[in-house]
């Protein structure tokens, strides 16, 4: 095996392939934002035959274990060239390349047989195999241990049957990392288990959501009677909720520096209330004067706050869970409460609209989006559990269902009084 | 405990919270309600050798900061003020000192900034108008008489003017906004105690009734006065939220332990997902606060134009916040709260007071729409 060339060299070569082989692009181009945009399985061959090029290049997976199709560098070396590379055209994946090379692919790396992951990252890595979460339920979001998509084993393979819900880029994945349950006499937390599922086995129906926007880039999965075989599970068996776990924290980590998560101005008044306020005449009426003063006022003690969490995740006194909560809980309690202020402003404007008039609309869609972070990725309430509990210390409520078997809890839920 | 505090803040926290635990703890402010007094003079002086009035003026004149950040120093001094209920006219005398040292007219007050920083005299800022109006010269008129003015008119809401012996006045006049500085036993001046709502620190109406000073009082000019008046506000504001800050953060506190000791069907009230969430979003409201207060620190800090407007908008969020938290810890504590045995009262009143000293939420909104252009 040759020698780890030093980071100059390597970056030196790097640059050379990358400005051979990809379109420059300015860093600064913004990034697409939700809602914008629809796209088929087929727009995507094109960033997948990139990334294949990449791969083969050594540029995906650089610090990743060589024996997994990476190359085995320092992490400093994929930052460097990630840093550099912004500079490029690099391929698109869409959201469920994201998902594929960090929550599943990561949680794998913790979790998997080096059977699996020798036969699964190469392919990840290459853009061959997208991996999308096979999460939440149409019965289970909050309560994910509460899942009912059930696994049976059937000689050397399992049988999946249940459905999978909000599953961003379901629609264009080559695969699910799905939780389903395997032992239903156990407590909740104890009977689960992974697989990865293959998204063109027979038996799975892969369904577009059209979204209270109109939009569709979630999907919701039918899974009726697919085979998978023993050697794609993940982790052992009946240990799903540690891997859960894994990939919980991997996703709140990353879900920590989502822009999403911030209003869009640091200083001064967002120019497009003033734009609005202007276009319903309203730049001398007091009310409206109050309501551009609140959500300016909310904005930017958003973003500060994000300053001051930073600040208090660095000093690390308190659970770093807990912290982060602050964000999320802010962000899904502020933002409905700003699209709110800026339909009233609004007044008639993001009512009605032509057809190709920008500003109704955006406004309107904008109010539509407004509670995706008081639901989705641990909803307000979850947040506040998490807050109340890790930084203020208070005690948990008291769990009904945890030590009991779950076809017990099953059986006995919708007849629950409260009484012990 | 702030992550944010230099160790030299962090000492100067600590030396003041000493102090105040042994000279004027919660339970002393407590007394002075019952005896209707204020605190005695050798409080002010011993605040002031701890530094409390030398942090915004030149070392030249006896002042001098702890970090190099007056300001900042100021705000650690002030919340911690906050914390335990404290009277006395910090942020006026703050606030004035800083005009006068900032005033380029040429007049030489350094004796009278001196009796400031050095506690043995206090000042106080006549700011509001009748029925709290605080735009600036509201309810004070100032006219050319003679080679100097004449003052008439009435201010609201100044604090603790009662120890005070100069009263910086802003008044409107033919030439606009104009700032002077009055002795408070100056012939046509009455400084009288009113009651009100805050239980902690004393209100004063001030009269002035035919006021005559001389060239000499005038702070600045016309001219000058606008902008200073800015710098005032945005120090005030500052000052006043880092105040508000350290008393919401205490009775969070307070109401946190009531929740983990108060035991109702059989458990701690805190273990209810009712009052967990309640404490939760208060708690997300106070530690946005604490954001927007050190912004607004570091904002004054520097100074700039762009201070003003964060300054209101520390103001702002705070003022509606002290409230909001104030109410929620109120249906916390439940029936004890309706006492007059329990300190709760003394935060509801020191906070809703607060958050309308130095303008209310609704007065910085409209005052940010301003500064923006709109």
């Amino acid at each position: 095996m040759s020698a780890t060339p030093s980071l100059e060299e390597y970056l030196a070569e790097a640059k050379t392939w990358l400005e051979e082989n990809l379109e420059p692009k300015d860093p600064r181009e913004p990034m697409r934002v939700r809602g914008v945009g629809h796209s088929t399985p087929e727009d995507f061959l094109p960033a997948r035959a990139l990334q294949k090029k990449v791969y083969e290049a050594g540029y995906a997976g650089i610090s990743w274990p060589v024996a997994y199709g990476g190359q085995g560098l320092p992490t400093e070396y994929q930052r460097a060239f990630g840093t550099m590379a912004r500079g490029f055209r690099m391929p698109n994946l869409g959201v469920a390349g994201g998902t594929s090379l960090g929550a599943c692919a990561q949680t794998m790396l913790q979790h998997a047989s080096d059977e699996f992951l020798k036969r699964h990252i190469p392919k990840m890595l290459s853009g061959e195999e997208l991996f999308v979460q096979l999460f939440s339920e149409p019965g289970a979001g909050s309560d994910l241990a509460g899942i009912t998509t059930r696994a049976v084993k059937d000689g050397e393979q399992w049988v999946l049957t249940g459905s999978k819900i909000w599953t961003s880029g379901g629609y264009y994945a080559d695969y699910g990392m799905c939780l389903a349950r395997t032992d239903w006499d156990a407590p909740k937390h104890r009977g689960l288990t992974w697989f990865a599922v293959s998204l063109k086995a027979d038996g799975v129906t892969v369904q577009p959501i059209r979204e209270i926007s109109g939009e569709a880039e979630f999907c919701q999965e039918f899974l009726d009677e697919v085979v998978v075989p023993e050697s794609d599970m993940i982790g052992e068996l009946n240990q799903g909720w540690s891997v859960t776990q894994t990939m919980l924290l991997i996703e709140r980590s990353s879900g920590r520096d989502d822009p999403s998560f911030l209003p869009p101005v640091d200083t001064g008044v967002d120019p497009k209330l003033v734009q609005l306020a202007e276009q319903v005449g309203r730049t001398k009426d007091p009310v409206a004067r109050q309501l551009i003063g609140q959500i300016h006022v909310n904005d930017y003690v958003r973003v500060k706050l994000g300053d001051r969490i930073s600040g208090l995740l660095r000093s690390g006194d308190k659970p770093a869970a807990g912290i982060a909560s602050y964000w999320k809980l802010a962000a899904g309690v502020h933002d409905p409460i700003r699209a709110r202020q800026i339909m009233e402003l609004g007044q008639g404007v993001p009512l009605s609209w032509e057809p190709g008039d920008g500003a109704g609309e955006r406004v309107g869609i904008e109010y539509l989006n407004s509670r995706v972070w008081s639901i989705a990725g641990g909803s307000n309430e979850m947040q506040r559990n998490s807050i109340s509990e890790k930084v203020l210390g208070l005690p948990r409520e008291p769990s009904y269902d945890s030590n009991k078997p779950f076809n017990e809890v099953l059986r006995e839920a919708h007849s629950w009084t409260g009484s012990a | 405990m702030d992550p944010l505090l230099s160790d030299d803040q962090h000492l100067l926290r600590e030396t003041t919270e000493r102090f105040i635990e042994k000279s004027l703890p919660l339970s002393s402010v407590r007394a002075l309600v019952g005896s209707g007094g204020g605190a005695d003079e050798s409080y002010r002086s011993q605040g002031a050798e701890l530094g409390w009035f030398a942090l915004l003026a030149p070392e030249a004149l006896g002042g001098g900061s702890i970090s190099g950040e007056g300001v900042a120093d100021a705000a650690v001094l002030a919340e911690v003020r906050g914390w335990f209920l404290q009277p006395g006219s910090f942020v006026d005398t703050n606030v004035i000192i800083d005009a006068l040292v900032n005033d380029t007219s040429g007049v030489d007050r350094s004796a009278i900034v001196g009796s400031l920083i050095s506690g043995e005299s206090g000042a106080s800022w006549a700011l509001a108008g009748p029925g709290g109006a605080w735009s600036g010269g509201a309810g004070l008129d100032w006219r050319s008489h003679g080679d100097g003015f004449r003052l008439d008119g009435h201010k609201t809401l100044v604090v603790e003017a009662g120890d005070a012996s100069w009263l910086l006045a802003t008044a409107e006049g033919p030439d606009g906004l104009a700032q002077f500085l009055v002795p408070s036993d100056a012939p046509g001046v009455t400084v009288s105690l009113v009651e009100g709502l805050d239980l902690t620190r004393r209100l004063y109406d001030v009269g002035f009734e035919g006021v005559a000073l001389d060239s000499a009082s005038q702070v600045g000019t016309p001219t000058t006065a606008p902008a200073a008046f800015d710098r005032q506000l945005a120090l005030a504001s500052v000052l006043s939220t880092a105040e508000c800050v350290g008393a919401m953060d205490h009775l969070f506190e307070l109401t946190l332990e009531y929740s983990k000791d108060r035991i109702a069907f059989g458990r701690p009230i805190g273990s209810f997902q009712a009052i967990k969430h309640q404490l939760a979003d208060t708690s997300l409201n106070l530690e946005m606060s604490k954001a927007a207060a050190t912004a607004a620190v570091k904002a004054v800090q520097v100074g700039d134009l762009a201070s003003l407007e964060v300054a209101s908008i520390a103001k702002s969020f705070v003022s509606d916040a002290a409230v909001e938290l104030a109410h929620a810890c109120w249906q916390n504590f439940g029936g004890i709260a309706y006492t007059w045995e329990h300190d709760f009262h003394l935060f509801l009143r020191r906070l809703t007071t607060d958050a309308s000293l130095y303008g209310p939420a609704a007065f910085h909104r409209e005052r940010i729409c301003q500064l923006e252009g709109i």
